[in-house]
C-alpha cells in the first residue's frame, strides 16, 4: 500500500471534525429575525491563530444539537473577536437565537478557498450588490475595503431588502452614509409609511451605476433567485466575467470538501468556494 | 513489487495462521447468490469463490456507515476530544475492482483536508487481495479496474498448481515470511499467470463506451427529454449509493446522551439520490428533481475525479446495476449518450 499524504492542514488537531471552543460575548438582535453573535475563541492562541479572508466561513457547533455554516461579516483586520449575522431559520440558527451572552459554542474554519479577492480587486471601482442576508459576507469585505480605503477607487453599495424593518446592519449603514468615500443604495420591496428611499428589486439599481468598463469589479450575495437578474444587468454593462464575483449557498455537513453535499459540477462550494468568479459560474451547470 | 509462488498444499496453513493470528475478515456465503465480507473465527466459514458481496467490503471497513467523530462532555466546561478508532486487520479476498475503489477512497480522503478516521482505519488494514468471479453487469475493464496494480500488501492469483503471490509491502513481504513458505516466480510462473489473466480479463462480457463520454455528457446534460426517459423509474431510494464502493457522501449530526452530559459528533452515509440532499435552512433545495440528482451523480461518478483526480469514480463493478429497483443501468446509460449524439 501506498499513500501518499501530504498533509495540508498541519496543526496538533488529529481531526479535521473537532471544534474549538469559543464564546458568545455578545448578542444583538437587528432585525425581526436576524442577531449579530460577537465571538472569541476561549484560548487565547485560537483567538490570535485565527486569521480569516472577506468572504469566508466558518462551522458552528451548537452542542448536543449540530452544525452548520456561516459566513463571517466582520472587519478580518479586527483581531479581537469575530462576528456572525445569523438568521432564526434552521435547527442550528434557531438554537442560537435561544442562546445568551456567554453561552459556549464550538467553531471550525475559516474555511472556503475561494474568497473575495480584494488583493485583485485594489485599485478598482467596487460595487457590491447584497439581497436580503446576502449582506452579511459582503460586510466583512465592505469593513475590510474601508480599512484600506486608499487602495481601491470608487465604492457603491446596493442592497436589496424585503421591507423597511428586515434591513440589516442598520447602524453601519447610516455610519456609510455619512461618509463621502463609499455610497450606498438601499432599496425595499414593500414599503412602509415613512420610507422615503428606493422601492423595487435591487437589479434595478444597477442600471444607474456609471463605472467605467475596465477597472470596475462587483461583488454579489443573495438569496438563489437573484443571481440570474444580477448577472444580466451585470453583462449589460460589459463588466468582464473574472471581475465579477458571487458568493454561494449550498448544504454542507462537514466544511472540508468531504461530504460533498456543496459540488456543483466538478467545484465544491466549501474547498473551491464559496466565492467563485462569474467565468467560472459560467462554466458549471446549475451553479445559479 | 516482489513476485513469489506458494505450493497449494501451504496455502490453507497460511490462510489458517492468520485467521488465528489477526482480526480477519473474508468473504463468507450469506445465501444462495450474495457473500458478506465478515469477521472469520475458522477456516470453514471462508469461502473465497464468491461472486456477489452487496456492500463494498472496504467501504463498509473503512469508512463504516456510522461512525462516531468527536467526543464531548458538556458541563461547566466544555471538553471535546476526537474520536479516531482503529485496529489492525486482515482484509482476506477482496477483488481487484474493489481494491481500485478503495485506492479512490484512499485519494479522496488525504485531499485537501486529510481524514484521520479514515486513514488511521486504512494504514492498519492488511489488504491481500484475489481475483473473483464478475458478474453479468461488471464492466470494469472499461473503467480500467479489473486489475489492481496498487493499494494491497498481497495480491495471490490462483493458478492450476499453485499461487502467484505479487508482494506490494514490506508489511506484506513479512507476512508471507513468517506464515508460509515461497519461491521466487520464475519465467514459468509468469508466463502461467500471463495465461490466467488473458482468461480472466475474457470473463468480463459488458463493454462500456466510457471514452466519448467527457464531452458528449455536456451536450446531453441539457437534454431534460433524454434525462426524464432515464430517470423516469427513479424512487430516489438510494441503493446505488450505498452498493457503490466509491461513494462517500456523508451526514454529520450532533446527538447528546440521555444524562444530558455527554455528546458526539457522528456521521452516516447519505445518498445524492435523496430528495433533501441539497436542502438548506430556510426550505430552499438546490436539487428537487430526481432527473438532476441522477446526472449529478453520473457526472460524479464518470467526469469529476476523472478532472481532479485523472481517475474515474466509477470502478464497473456493477452493483448499482444489480440493486436498482427501477432497473436503472448505468452502463446502458453511458452507452446511449454516446448512441443520442451520434444519430
Amino acid at each position: 500500500m501506498t499513500l501518499n499524504v501530504k498533509y495540508n492542514n498541519k496543526s496538533n488537531k488529529s481531526s479535521i471534525y473537532v471544534p474549538e471552543l469559543a464564546r458568545i460575548n455578545k448578542i444583538q438582535q437587528i432585525s425581526p429575525t436576524e442577531k449579530l453573535f460577537d465571538i472569541v475563541f476561549e484560548d487565547d492562541k485560537n483567538q490570535n491563530n485565527f486569521n480569516f479572508e472577506p468572504g469566508q466561513f466558518v462551522e458552528l457547533t451548537v452542542f448536543g444539537l449540530g452544525e452548520a455554516p456561516f459566513s463571517i461579516c466582520s472587519n478580518p483586520e479586527n483581531k479581537d473577536f469575530f462576528q456572525l449575522c445569523i438568521r432564526d431559520i434552521g435547527n442550528v440558527s434557531g438554537a442560537l437565537h435561544r442562546m445568551k451572552e456567554g453561552s459556549k459554542i464550538g467553531i471550525r474554519g475559516p474555511y472556503g478557498n475561494g474568497y473575495f479577492p480584494y488583493e485583485k480587486m485594489r485599485n478598482h471601482n467596487i460595487i457590491l450588490i447584497a439581497g436580503g442576508l446576502g449582506l452579511a459576507p459582503l460586510m466583512s469585505l465592505v469593513k475590510y475595503i474601508l480599512h484600506h480605503r486608499e487602495d481601491y477607487k470608487e465604492v457603491m453599495i446596493i442592497y436589496g431588502a424585503v421591507n423597511p424593518e428586515n434591513i440589516l446592519f442598520k447602524d453601519d449603514i447610516q455610519y456609510f452614509s455619512s461618509r463621502n468615500d463609499i455610497s450606498i443604495c438601499v432599496t425595499v420591496d414593500n414599503p412602509d409609511a415613512e420610507w422615503t428611499g428606493e422601492v423595487g428589486v435591487c437589479t434595478k439599481l444597477i442600471p444607474r451605476v456609471d463605472f467605467p468598463v475596465e477597472d470596475t469589479c462587483a461583488v454579489v450575495c443573495g438569496p438563489p433567485v437573484m443571481y440570474k437578474f444580477v448577472i444580466i444587468e451585470l453583462e449589460k454593462k460589459n463588466y468582464s466575467s473574472e471581475k465579477v464575483f458571487l458568493s454561494l449557498e449550498r448544504r454542507m455537513e462537514c466544511g472540508v470538501g468531504k461530504c460533498n453535499h456543496c459540488h456543483i459540477g466538478d467545484k465544491l462550494v466549501c474547498v473551491d468556494g464559496p466565492v467563485f468568479s462569474l467565468w467560472q459560474i459560467k462554466n458549471l451547470k446549475e451553479a445559479i | 513489487m516482489l513476485y513469489k509462488v506458494m505450493g497449494r498444499d501451504v496455502f490453507k496453513d497460511f490462510v489458517k495462521s492468520l485467521i488465528s493470528n489477526y482480526e480477519f475478515i473474508g468473504p463468507k456465503r450469506k445465501d444462495k447468490a450474495v457473500h458478506d465480507f465478515v469477521p472469520i473465527k475458522d477456516i470453514s466459514e471462508l469461502d473465497i469463490n464468491y461472486k456477489r458481496t452487496t456492500i463494498p467490503p472496504a467501504k463498509k471497513i473503512l469508512f463504516p456507515p456510522d461512525e462516531k467523530l468527536v467526543a464531548y462532555e458538556v458541563n461547566e466546561k466544555i471538553k471535546v476530544r476526537p474520536v479516531v478508532e482503529s485496529s489492525e486487520k486482515v482484509l482476506f479476498g477482496i477483488n481487484a475492482w474493489d481494491i481500485n475503489g478503495m485506492n479512490f477512497l484512499d485519494r479522496f480522503f488525504v485531499t485537501d483536508f486529510v481524514d484521520e478516521n479514515y486513514l488511521e482505519r486504512r494504514k492498519k488494514l492488511i489488504v491481500i487481495g484475489m481475483d473473483s468471479e464478475p458478474t453479468e453487469t461488471n464492466f470494469s475493464p472499461s473503467m480500467d479496474s479489473e486489475y489492481a496494480k496498487d493499494g494491497f500488501d498481497l495480491y495471490i492469483t490462483e493458478l492450476k498448481d499453485r499461487y502467484f503471490i505479487r508482494i506490494n509491502t514490506a508489511r506484506g513481504d513479512e507476512i508471507l515470511k513468517k506464515y508460509s513458505v515461497t519461491e521466487n516466480a520464475l519465467v514459468k510462473d509468469f508466463k502461467d499467470y500471463n495465461n490466467y489473466m488473458d482468461n480472466y480479463r475474457k470473463k468480463f462480457k459488458l463493454d462500456v463506451n466510457i471514452k466519448d463520454f467527457y464531452d458528449n455528457f455536456e451536450l446531453i446534460y441539457d437534454d431534460d427529454e433524454f434525462w426524464e426517459k432515464v430517470a423516469k423509474n427513479c424512487y430516489s431510494c438510494g441503493s446505488c449509493n450505498l452498493a457503490c464502493p466509491t461513494c462517500f457522501c456523508f451526514n454529520v449530526k450532533d446527538d447528546i446522551e440521555l444524562n444530558l452530559k455527554d455528546g458526539n459528533k457522528t456521521r452516516e452515509w447519505d445518498s445524492c439520490m435523496l430528495p433533501e440532499y441539497g436542502l438548506v435552512a430556510g426550505g430552499h433545495n438546490f436539487r428537487p428533481d430526481k432527473e438532476n440528482r441522477l446526472k449529478q451523480r453520473y457526472r460524479c461518478k464518470l467526469k469529476t475525479f476523472l478532472d481532479k483526480f485523472g481517475r474515474y469514480a466509477c470502478v464497473g463493478c456493477g452493483r448499482c446495476i444489480e440493486v436498482c429497483l427501477a432497473k436503472i443501468n448505468i452502463a446502458d446509460n453511458i452507452n446511449s449518450i454516446k448512441k443520442e449524439v451520434s444519430v
